[in-house]
């Protein structure tokens, strides 16, 4: 049951990111030279509404968050670094 | 409802709307499965499971025994959900290229910088690959699993991880593109 919920998620998420564009290599790298800012738009977008649903829920008590991603300030800012290396060479 | 399949088949909706639906499933991961979405951690699981078959010895390490256990994990059936996902997005506006002539390279810009040959777009996508996927196991998560995933719970990381990600990701724009930037 939980398999299939990942299922159609991923399925919604792949469509999601088909249709504002962000399969091809042209969207990644020109958020990176500042002339198509979809990337940003796209991904703050979907920050800011997720946080509203998901604060809103918890008030409301009827979610408790999963373990969050950890912080640890040099590896998470050296590996997103590398990261953008990466994602600007093949814009994945 | 013919309006909403009028926006299906369009190929690019505004980031805005595309953002939104992402926004919707990523509290449904949460509320439905109590789950996180990610990319990167998923082929982790999956080299962990082809390493422990292959060279069970080399991959005895605390990270692949404790940090990222291989198995077929929740985030595994996500990617198989994407994939699909992004093909029927791609099918629903008919910008499928699935075995057409210029399927293994097919973006105007990229041919523009770096040349026509597919075996280019292809080494470079591999090569690029290994860095993101070593970046990401390194801050501990991608795009979507620490920036996005992690932005929405407002964790720390997740801003320092988009922040190192987009220094050195105009860094590199720029030294790609030069004059054209």
């Amino acid at each position: 049951m939980n398999y299939l919920i990942a299922l159609c998620l991923g399925a919604f998420f792949g469509f999601a990111l088909n249709k504002a564009g962000l399969t091809q290599y042209n969207k990644i790298v020109n958020q990176f030279r500042f002339t198509d800012m979809a990337v940003l738009k796209f991904m703050m977008t979907a920050l800011v509404v997720a946080m509203i649903g998901l604060y809103g829920l918890r008030g409301l008590g009827l979610v408790t968050f999963p373990p969050v991603p950890s912080t640890y300030i040099l590896g998470n800012l050296v590996g997103g670094l590398i990261f953008g290396i990466g994602m600007a060479l093949t814009g994945y | 409802m013919n309006w909403i399949f009028k926006q299906i088949r369009k190929e690019t909706w505004s980031p805005y709307a595309a953002g939104i639906l992402l926004g919707i499933v990523g509290i449904l991961a949460v509320l439905l499965s109590n789950a996180l979405l990610g990319a990167s951690g998923a082929f982790e699981n999956l080299a962990g499971l082809l390493g422990k078959a292959i060279a069970p010895k080399a991959f005895d390490t605390l990270y692949f025994n404790f940090v990222m256990p291989p198995g077929i994990t929740w985030g595994v059936i996500l990617l198989v959900g994407v994939f699909f996902g992004g093909m029927l997005g791609a099918a629903s506006s008919r910008t499928l290229k699935w075995g057409s002539k210029d399927a293994a390279n097919s973006d105007p810009q990229w041919k523009r910088i770096f040349g026509p040959q597919v075996w280019k777009r292809w080494t470079l996508g591999f090569l690029g690959a290994i860095i993101l996927e070593y970046a990401a196991g390194i801050a501990g998560g991608c795009t979507s699993g620490l920036a996005i995933s992690g932005g929405m719970l407002l964790v720390p990381a997740a801003f320092l991880f988009i922040a190192g990600m987009f220094a050195s990701g105009i860094l590199t724009a720029l030294l790609i593109y030069r004059k054209g930037y």
